[in-house]
């Protein structure tokens, strides 16, 4: 019997149970749109969390002290090493009071110098970044990020305005442009950005700084120039070889390796779950298709008794549980695809979509349906046209 | 060709119930058909005649003795050497008319020569419509079996087995479930499928009237053949009185 005919009498074997058949095709149907929303969540989230570490710059570096801060020399001598494009120093501190005419809220300032807005990729929305002068005479001057802006401004121009930033008197002069979130939840709209002097002297009173920001000319130094930085400061603090580093250099594709890592293993995870749960769906198959041959063993035995082969009553079942289980997969890439785009929706996360993981779990499916469906479609073959013609 | 289409030697067969009880249904039963005859099979309930049947139609092997059919010998055949068999040469009429019955009639009777395979959906439409018309039920093509009577399911799986142009018919009981005008009608049909076509039948029946159509009668008891002989007025009124 030829495929053609086999796969008409397979569907109409599976449409004359629909009950059935959709109950068994369920098993198959969570399994897969499992596998296609876990796959689908695991490569958005590694392109936001890739979106998130790139605001930071893929060029870029910090490095950070915990017991002893930096200072202004350390500006002056790794600018002098050809590797460093870019270095600004970061004063950060928090819960800083902001008010503008009687609206007022708790922000961060960041002290930095222009090659900052560079390093991090910040493009601002409407005004101008500092000028070499402000930073040098300690200007108050400052740039706003849009949740401020959004606060105390109600969306109004703010270019101009002056604001009291723990009580000292700033200018706006420029506005960020929008930078989203963090996976922790903070904001990082809610900025002032500052020339460091001026941050230093007016508001923090110290002298030292908290991080440094450095660019690489492009990212496959980025190694490379770390290491200049680990050496360069490892030579100032006097560390005797063997000594581990008393400071860290945090590149951004080490971070971003990071949560690759954790997204992959959290994809691996979950596809694991899911293609147990396609275990059992296939389970069910096999079940549903061991009653099936039981309740058709007279069938069975007309068809060999006019002829019908081994192989084609094998073809014929194994037929049948394979269209139950890949329609059962199409069914659930569909609703997966659907139930992904819509989780992705709320999250505001970016939708990828992922062909490979669209055909790799329908010929899963399908694979389940020959795997699980071997067995019962064996049992009907086996049987001697006799003992299945005379079967009650 | 052979001259014999059937060539049987000591055939018996012992069903094994458990290690200790076993039931011989033959016992030692050798026959030979020729090409063309029609024969009847009587005996008592239990007598062996469809373990016989089963045997012939390559449904059921026996436990030992010599059986060719058509001059291939039955015990050197593969599984699927025996399906084709079961395919292509033998038509089998069963008492319970063995249909597919969420199957139309027309598909019931294309079956056999989907599994043989290399005729076109067409020509299967064709040949069973043909053959349908021929056993009378034109216009019944896509009735499912249970929407047609006993008799008309009987003509049903008629046509199917003869769907392959068999050289042999294997009927056991065939009209075993049919009233008397049905049974008429069935026999009618043998009895010109062997005159015109000359296809060979072998049918079991408890009926002697059924018997009478045949040309020859072998009875059947307690695994043995007891009587073979010819029928000498054979019920030919019925027949040629209608034109087929
Ligand atoms: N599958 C089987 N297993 C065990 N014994 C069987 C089996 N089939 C038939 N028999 C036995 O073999 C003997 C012959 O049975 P068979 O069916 O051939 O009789 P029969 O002549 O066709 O009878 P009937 O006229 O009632 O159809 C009986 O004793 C029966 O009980
Ligand atoms: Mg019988």
């Amino acid at each position: 019997m030829n495929v053609r005919n086999l796969f008409i009498t397979a569907v109409r074997a599976i449409a004359k149970n629909k009950m059935r058949s959709s109950l068994t095709s369920v098993g198959i149907i969570i399994g897969v749109s499992s596998v296609i929303v876990m796959v689908g969540m695991g490569n958005s989230a590694r392109v936001a969390v890739r979106d998130k570490i790139t605001t930071f710059g893929t060029n870029a570096m910090s490095v950070f002290r915990p017991s002893r801060a930096f200072d202004g020399r350390d500006i002056e001598n790794l600018r002098r090493i050809f590797h460093v494009k870019y270095i600004s120093p970061l004063i950060y501190d928090t819960y800083i009071p902001v008010v503008f005419q009687n609206r007022n809220m708790l922000s961060r300032i960041y002290g930095v110098n222009n090659d900052y807005f560079q390093i991090k990729d910040m493009a601002l929305q409407s005004g101008r970044y500092f000028s070499a002068e402000e930073v040098t005479a300690l200007a108050r001057v400052v740039i706003i990020g849009t949740t401020v802006w959004n606060e105390i401004f109600g969306n109004a121009d703010p270019i101009g305005r002056t604001v009291l930033i723990k009580s000292v008197p700033f200018q706006v002069i420029g506005l960020l442009a929008e930078q989203g979130s963090a996976f922790s939840g903070r904001d990082f709209d809610n900025v002032l950005v500052m020339p460091y002097t001026t941050a230093s002297t007016r508001i923090k009173n110290r002298k030292d700084f908290d991080e440094l920001y450095i660019a690489a000319h492009n990212e496959g130094m980025v190694e490379e120039t770390a290491e200049v930085v680990r050496q360069y400061f490892r030579r100032k603090h006097n560390l005797p070889p063997g000594a581990p580093d008393d400071f860290r250099v945090k590149t951004s594709i080490e971070q971003l390796k990071v949560a690759e890592n954790i997204s992959k293993t959290l994809t691996i995870l979950l596809a694991g779950i899911a293609l147990i749960s396609l275990f059992v769906g296939g389970v069910g198959i096999m079940n549903i298709m061991l009653v099936s041959v039981s309740e058709r063993t007279r069938e069975i035995g007309i068809r060999m008794a006019i002829g019908a082969k081994r192989n084609d009553i094998l073809l014929q079942f194994l037929i049948e549980s394979v269209t139950l289980s890949s329609v059962g997969g199409a069914v659930g890439i569909a609703l997966g695809m659907s139930i992904y785009y819509a989780i992705i929706y709320f999250l505001e996360w970016p939708f990828i979509m992922s062909f490979m993981s669209i055909i790799v779990s329908f010929l899963f499916s399908f694979a389940v349906g020959i795997f699980f469906g071997y067995y019962p479609a064996r049992k009907a073959a086996d049987l001697k046209p006799i003992d299945a013609l005379r079967y009650e | 060709m052979e001259n014999n289409i059937i060539d049987i030697k000591d055939l018996v067969k012992i069903y094994r119930l458990s290690d200790e009880v076993s039931v011989r249904a033959l016992k030692g039963v050798s026959l030979t058909v020729r090409r063309g005859e029609f024969i009847s099979i009587m005996g008592a309930s239990g007598s062996g005649k469809s373990t016989f049947m089963n045997i012939l139609g390559f449904l059921d092997t026996p436990t030992s003795g010599k059986y060719i059919l058509d001059g291939i010998d039955g015990s050197s055949l593969s599984l699927n050497e025996k399906a084709e068999i079961r395919n292509k040469k033998i038509g089998f009429i069963f008492q319970g008319f063995n249909l597919l019955s969420r199957t139309s009639a027309l598909e019931n009777v294309e079956l056999p020569l989907m599994y043989k395979g290399g005729v076109s959906p067409q020509q299967m439409r064709e040949r069973a419509q043909k053959l349908l018309a021929m056993v009378g039920l034109a216009g019944r093509e896509h009735h499912h079996p249970n929407k047609l009577s006993g008799g008309e399911q009987q003509r049903v799986a008629i046509a199917r087995s003869l769907i392959n142009e068999p050289a042999i018919l294997l009927a056991d009981e065939p009209t075993g479930n049919l009233d008397t005008k049905s049974s008429n009608e069935v026999m009618d049909i043998f009895t010109s499928l062997n005159r015109e076509m000359g296809i060979t039948i072998i049918l079991v029946t408890h009926e002697p009237d059924i018997a009478e159509y045949s040309d020859r009668k072998v009875v059947f008891r307690d695994g043995l053949i007891i009587e073979d002989a010819p029928i000498s007025k054979r019920k030919k009124a019925a027949v040629t009185g209608k034109s087929r």
